[in-house]
């Protein structure tokens, strides 16, 4: 990977821009022993990896509007942080820039039942405002797998979705309002309790931004009523194309499922020797279905869709008939990324999204892009919304496997892109997919774009070296690597 | 395809053309919501002949048009699948466009529940500032490839670019629907119905409020759950309740959304206020002293329609709805509409300025359209 050599100019200003710090913030807010920093070299794609010049742990808006202003004022790079669980290198920092983390900004400010919504300090986890409001029975919808540690700054970075997302939508159907701090220090609210925003909708142009237009400081979530009850259920087929079908068919009558998982032999296999979820072995495809909302409506659906799994020729139906059952049918799916450290010592994921009907097509391809690599992929699926994440199996004892590992996986994500897809339905473009947009985006898409981060950043302080291509062309990409069952949070469920 | 974009190569020339000669365009093509927003001088530039339905794959939930199809051709195409727009766009004239749609950001009842125009608006290709064409989003329901400038434009009145295309996601339309009218409630104890069932695990997809109507609900899903749902509301109720079935709550919630119960009279004029449903009331009540006239409440209490005298001091009526968290949208009769929308606090005019001045640093698109040049 091509990351900017670091300015000498600026390392040069390291103890200047701590003096100024100190002037806005305590001794343990900012970190600069060497020793200190290791911990923020890499988010979740650890493959990558640089030590910033500093870390500020600023408490409120007032001291993030205070480091954005002495950043701009000497001219240092800020790479926003929020839980450093991100998979596209979005919060690797710069040798030469700061780190601005949020984790100590974790409160939640206002819980608000009538209009139904939360607004929350930018470092409180995903999980966090759900956990506000269970007891009320609400949830908060977008349930990224790293939901216990990632934070809502980091979800609106990224436009973090989960498995619900068909249904639910993802961060920006969820966003109310925003404070942000700019780069040059202005704290700016937007949108509110209401459903409008006034002026234009800035709201759905940070959500997804990663970092690269304003810092999150605060945010106004929509919550909604816990649904009544959830059904899952789980489907064999004989290949992963007519577990496909069964998803298209689903759709076709009218039925919305919370969420629809496909996983292919190679991830049923190596799931069920690692976690026991009870999936049946030497199938070519499963399919995990589940209906939530009001009792009345599920109770009705779910026959319906039992008879559509089978007309769709489902060799194996099973029903989770108890809430246990249910969660265990889960936790097979989510223990698939983890489970890839049985089979390989090292995987690589991708996070491409296609329209759904060219699943046949592409996972043809898939097979025979992995042939001609010489590499295994297994291939797990948000099945609902079309996201693909096959993992790349490799080694990276063997010489050039890594390698050949990173080129097939640029070669799925421009397959996506060939068939109507996009590079990332979740993880984000950040570092590792910044020399794959030109394969998706002509020129004068991207000079747009670069156009609004300078109108926004014109000093381009803000996340510098994400996103963008450094080269304009189809050139190569990375992903999530993992060695040797080592994630940098092993204890997450990525799913 | 070939034909549509010729018509979308003619009308990037025109705004090439425009470009050179520094002439700033009024978009429009069905001019069924010119009583939105403020009255610009400008050179036309015609969107109906840029239409036509590019591709509608109902498995993918996905519909990609030229703007200047008319919203009554698509609404049917989708209806012959069993599928709609979950947004419930109001089109306020049969003339309507889907790109005048997304340009307003339109959303119906359905709003509080399945989300606004924005949340259905997948990916752009438009023209922008400097005579390209751009595209951004994409054609697929999940994505995070580059910024979401799709949203942007939503709701944006035409002053950020030309669309030429739009890609939106459509929904499987629910089996039935019925809706519940609860009579003889006041004002405010029909908002706190309105709180409390929008907070409940219900198919609640509709939820407004006028005096003459009363509280009425709308329940979509299949036939049993629509029952069992609205017998639930109903027993919870002590005022006394009538229902509505199918197709009569079908006819009801398309008038309801195309606001043929709030009728401009001599003297009067529309309104729409938008903000945190527990404030919409009190707003209600603060409008009486500038001579507020018929109302009524959507959006499960998150919206307020009214009709207010043409000559109320408009910029009181903005403060006042600012005080309340809210958002006035004026609807012109004939004048220019100086303040039709409530402006924006300093940080976000500024942050405004940036977007426009990135996407259209000559001020060619729709020029004070939103509010005047010297604000945006």
């Amino acid at each position: 990977m091509n990351y900017p050599e670091p300015d000498k100019s600026r390392l040069a200003r390291r103890q200047p821009l701590i003096d100024r710090l100190r002037q806005d913030l305590g001794p343990d807010q900012i970190i600069h022993h060497q020793e200190d920093l290791v911990a923020y070299e890499c988010d979740a794609l650890s493959a990558y990896r640089q030590r910033p010049m500093l870390v500020t742990l600023p408490d409120n808006t007032q001291q993030v509007s205070a480091v954005l202003k002495a950043c701009s004022d000497l001219d240092i790079p800020i790479v926003p942080w929020g839980a450093g669980t991100g998979l596209s290198g979005g919060a690797l920092p710069r040798e030469d820039g700061v780190v601005l983390s949020t984790a100590r900004m974790r409160e939640i400010l206002d819980v608000d039942l009538e209009n139904r919504t939360v607004t929350v300090q930018p470092g409180v986890t995903n999980r966090g405002v759900s956990a506000a409001v269970e007891q009320y029975d609400f949830y908060y919808a977008p349930d990224p797998s790293s939901q216990i540690a990632c934070s809502i700054g980091g979800n609106i970075a990224e436009n973090s979705g989960g498995v619900h997302c068909l249904k639910y939508g993802t961060t920006t159907n969820n966003l109310l309002g925003m404070e942000v701090v700019l780069a040059d220090g202005e704290v700016v609210r937007g949108g509110g309790k209401g459903m409008d925003q006034a002026g234009y909708d800035l709201l759905g142009l940070l959500t997804g931004s990663e970092g690269l237009l304003a810092i999150t400081t605060e945010a106004t979530l929509r919550i909604l009523p816990k649904p009544e009850v959830a059904r899952a259920m789980m489907a064999v087929y004989d290949s992963v194309e007519a577990a496909g079908q069964a998803v298209a068919e689903i759709i076709a009558a009218g039925m919305v499922p919370a969420g629809m998982e496909i996983m292919d032999q190679l991830s049923v296999e190596a799931v069920e020797g690692f976690v026991g979820a009870g999936y049946p072995l030497g199938v070519a495809a499963l399919l995990l279905v589940e209906l939530d909302g009001p009792q009345s409506e599920v109770e009705h659906q779910v026959g319906e869709l039992e008879e559509l799994l089978e007309r769709a020729g489902a060799s194996e139906i099973r029903r989770a008939q108890t809430e246990a059952e249910r969660l265990a049918l889960w936790a097979g799916r989510k223990a698939a990324f983890p489970a890839m450290g049985r089979v390989s010592p090292d995987y690589y994921c991708m996070d491409g999204t296609i329209p759904r009907g060219k699943l046949p097509l592409v996972l043809g391809r898939i097979g025979e892009l992995a042939q001609t690599y010489g590499l295994r992929v297994a291939n797990v699926f948000h099945a609902g919304d079309g996201n693909l994440h096959p993992l790349v199996l490799y080694d990276s004892n063997i010489e050039g496997d890594l390698e050949k590992a990173e080129e097939l996986g640029a070669d799925i994500l421009r397959l996506c892109v060939e068939v109507g897809g996009v590079l990332s339905g979740e993880h984000g473009v950040g570092i590792e997919k910044r020399e794959l947009m030109p394969c998706m985006f002509k020129d004068a898409d991207l000079d747009a774009q670069e156009r609004i981060k300078t109108g926004f950043d014109q000093k381009q302080i803000l996340n510098p070296g994400k996103v963008f291509p450094i080269l304009r062309n189809c050139a190569e990409g990375g992903a999530m690597h993992v060695h040797g069952g080592e994630e940098r949070f092993p204890d997450l469920e990525r799913f | 395809m070939d034909e549509s974009n010729n018509a979308a190569d003619a009308v990037q020339e025109q705004v090439r053309q425009a470009l050179a000669e520094n002439a700033p365009l009024d978009i429009f093509a069905g001019r069924t919501k010119s009583f939105l927003g403020r009255k610009q001088s400008a050179m036309p530039l015609d969107l109906s002949g840029l239409n036509g339905v590019l591709s509608y794959e109902p498995g993918e939930l996905v519909l990609v048009v030229r703007p200047g199809t008319r919203l009554s051709e698509v609404e049917s195409l989708l209806d012959d699948q069993n599928q709609y727009f979950a947004f419930e766009p109001p089109g306020w004239g049969e003339a309507a466009t889907v790109g005048g749609t997304v340009a307003c950001n339109l959303s119906g009842p359905r709003r509080f529940k399945m989300g606004a125009l924005r949340d259905h608006l997948l990916g752009i290709e438009m023209i922008d500032g400097y005579g390209e064409r751009i595209r951004a989003g994409g054609k697929v329901v999940k994505n995070v490839t580059g910024y979401d400038l799709s949203k942007a434009l939503a709701g944006s009145f035409g002053t950020l670019g030309v669309l030429t295309e739009v890609c939106l996601k459509v929904w499987p339309r629910p089996e039935t629907q019925a809706t519940l009218i609860v009579n003889g409630l006041d004002p405010g104890p029909a908002l706190e119905r309105m709180l409390d069932w929008a907070a409940r695990p219900l198919q609640i997809t509709g939820l407004a409020y006028d005096e003459d109507t009363g509280l009425v609900v709308r329940i979509e899903g299949p036939a049993p759950a629509v029952r069992v749902q609205l017998e639930t509301l109903r027993s919870g109720e002590t005022a006394e309740c009538a229902s509505m079935e199918e197709d009569q709550s079908r006819v009801f919630w398309r008038s309801w959304r195309e606001l043929e119960w709030l009728v401009s009279k001599p003297g009067l004029q529309r309104w729409r206020f938008s903000g945190p449903p527990t404030r919409m009331v009190r707003l209600m009540e603060a409008l009486k002293a500038e001579g507020l006239d018929r109302w009524g409440l959507d959006w499960a209490g998150g919206l307020l329609w009214a009709l207010l005298p043409v000559d109320a001091e408009v910029g009181l009526v903005h403060r006042t709805a600012f005080r309340h968290e809210a958002l006035g949208w004026r609807f012109a009769v004939d004048e220019r509409n100086e303040e039709a929308f409530t402006p924006p606090n300093a940080g976000v005019v500024r942050m405004n300025q940036m977007l426009k001045r990135s996407l259209d640093p000559q001020g060619i698109f729709n020029p004070g359209k939103m509010f005047a040049l010297d604000e945006v």
